[in-house]
């Protein structure tokens, strides 16, 4: 008897999708042969609303382009204005925005972990890196004011100084999460089912690999040592010590590890930048919101967020509003070219584990 | 990394002498060349020059001289150089050669340009759909599409909430509770 494809909607109402949007699979039994990326449930036009909005206000839409991760877009915007304005920054907002962007990169790798973990039914995990994340989040909170959109990383510098005693409650937190991380281990990178579920699985051709796009954690899983932070340092970067870690089989096994160790790393930069901080101004002033034009020109700025590369390209004409802004994601390129090339001959329960580790994130595509 | 970028430049401008250079500070090469050598550029960067990674393609309305911008920007991992390649096409009947053979990503921008400005790329092969759902109005990105207007034709007002209206005295009229005194001073 020949076998007849079904095809069946994972998404945008399903447990294991990341974020809304839809994969259309035709399936054999339980073998991919075909997936097909269906975005279109959030589109919210933010560049659009930029245009309509002067400098200040457009600022405070870019935390929303990513709900998991929104420092960096917050930091792409101030770069490319300062890029296009020729703006400085004093120096030590730069080492306070290293600072927010590894705290953020740590919280995004705790929900990383919880996502990764609970497309394998393995929940545990789950609920205590949440929970951890969100001493991350009391920390944002007292900064910022915000807990998950922080509006903080402004053209200029950042909106406020650090508060009294704050670096002391930074590396508490630090220390705490440190310890944490062997509890991580016990129960995700040593438990057998972790291993079985992904070595082997969803493994991204080493071939064409950079052509095809591939950034970020899951490059690095390839063997790649590719980070932004050292091939086109922003911020304070230059100045200090950290390795971008690597591991070999491009599979989510191996990305996982990239990530696990990317955790560590953004510990050790943090230790650093809070050693290191000068004092002084954290912000230049610029000028008053309802009549701050930019000079005609543009600008792409790159910064290598959690999830891989994440750009953002801004044109100005002179006037008080953006002429044309638009950002690419690592999740553009991840959740459709990449993730329809790589599904076909995967099992259907492994799709969510595959999309977790890709890093995708719906609201990054549409925008 | 000042003698690696004229170099570029250099090699760029001896194979396409129509081309444009703007010059910039630090690692950004800037180009400007006419629509039809854009794929021969493109690809000579590529498979010559080392920049291996598309890293993004911006479009711009430029709706007073009447033409639409494409921004190719790309990335080489060996010399730690960006590249913009820009071109502008007509804006009346935009049409731009496809590239998906180049870079297999650059068919998901071309989906979302064709959707957002209606350029048309012949010969790219993508469902006709990407965000957009029964569009039918003039593409969203250009800049004489009427937000507004659009908004007010396709979606339905909820009474009550009116522009300009004090939404605590709606509250209240409807509730029949006072202003409690404290709010009073925020109501107009």
């Amino acid at each position: 008897m020949r076998e007849k494809a079904t095809t069946i909607y994972l998404g945008p109402q399903h447990p294991g999708i990341t974020g809304n949007m839809m994969v259309r699979l035709k399936v054999m039994g339980d073998t991919i042969v075909s997936a097909q990326t269906e975005v279109g449930y959030l589109h919210r036009a933010f560049e659009k609303l930029q245009e309509r909005r002067n400098w200040l206000q457009s600022f405070t839409l870019m935390c929303r382009f990513c709900v998991p991760e929104t420092d960096p877009m917050e930091n792409v915007y101030a770069r490319a204005v300062e890029a296009i304005e020729g703006r400085e920054v004093p120096e030590r907002a730069k080492y306070i925005r290293v600072l927010v962007l590894e705290l953020a990169r740590i919280a995004t790798q705790l929900m990383w972990y919880a996502g990764q973990n609970g497309s394998l039914g393995l929940y545990t995990m789950g609920q205590w890196s949440i929970g951890d994340r969100d001493y991350i989040l009391d920390l944002f909170e007292e900064l910022t004011g915000g807990r998950i959109y922080h509006m903080y990383q402004w053209p200029g510098g950042v909106r406020r100084d650090l508060p009294e005693g704050f670096t002391d409650k930074v590396l508490r937190t630090l220390d705490y999460i440190e310890k944490r991380l062997k509890d991580y281990d016990d129960l995700m990178f040593n438990n057998s089912i972790f291993q079985k579920r992904t070595q082997g699985v969803g493994i991204v051709p080493l071939e064409n690999i950079i052509e095809n796009g591939v950034v970020g954690p899951v490059l690095r899983g390839a063997g790649i040592k590719s980070d932004i932070r050292i091939d086109e340092p922003y911020e304070v970067y230059d100045k200090l010590d950290f390795e971008v870690p690597t591991a070999e089989g491009s599979d989510i096994w191996a990305r996982a590890l990239v990530r696990r160790a990317e955790v560590r790393q953004s510990i050790r930069i943090i230790r650093q930048v809070i050693d290191k901080m000068p004092s002084g101004e954290y912000f230049n002033k610029f000028p008053n919101p309802q009549k701050w034009t930019i000079p005609a020109g543009d600008a792409y700025v790159r910064i290598e967020s959690g999830r891989g590369e994440v750009g953002y390209y801004v044109a100005s004409d002179g006037s008080q509003y953006p002429r044309r802004t638009h950002l690419r994601g690592a999740a553009y390129v991840h959740a459709i070219t990449l993730l329809e090339n790589i599904l076909p001959g995967q099992n259907i329960a492994d799709v969510s584990a595959i999309m977790n580790s890709l890093g995708t994130c719906a609201p990054e595509i549409e925008r | 990394m000042k003698e690696i970028k004229q170099q570029m430049i250099d090699r760029i401008l001896k194979a396409f002498p129509d081309a444009k250079n703007t010059d910039y500070d630090g690692n950004r090469l800037d180009i400007a060349i006419k629509k039809e050598s854009v794929p021969a550029l493109l690809m000579h960067a590529k498979e010559e020059m080392g920049f291996r990674h598309l890293s993004h393609i911006a479009y711009i309305d430029w709706i007073e001289q009447g033409e639409f911008e494409i921004v190719y920007i790309l990335w080489s991992p060996s010399d730690k150089l960006k590249l913009f390649i820009r071109t502008r096409i007509d804006r009346e009947n935009p049409v731009m050669d496809n590239i998906d053979m180049i870079w297999r990503q650059a068919n998901t921008y071309q989906r979302e340009m064709r959707e957002m400005l209606g350029i048309e790329f012949p010969g790219m092969v993508a469902p006709d759909e990407f965000i957009l759902e029964d569009w039918d109005d003039i593409p969203p990105f250009r800049k004489d599409f009427n937000t507004l207007e659009y908004v007010n034709r396709t979606f339905w007002h909820r009474p009550g909430r009116e522009d300009a209206q004090d939404v605590r005295e709606t509250i209240t009229k409807r509730s029949g509770e006072e202003i409690p005194d404290f709010a009073k001073k925020y109501s107009r």
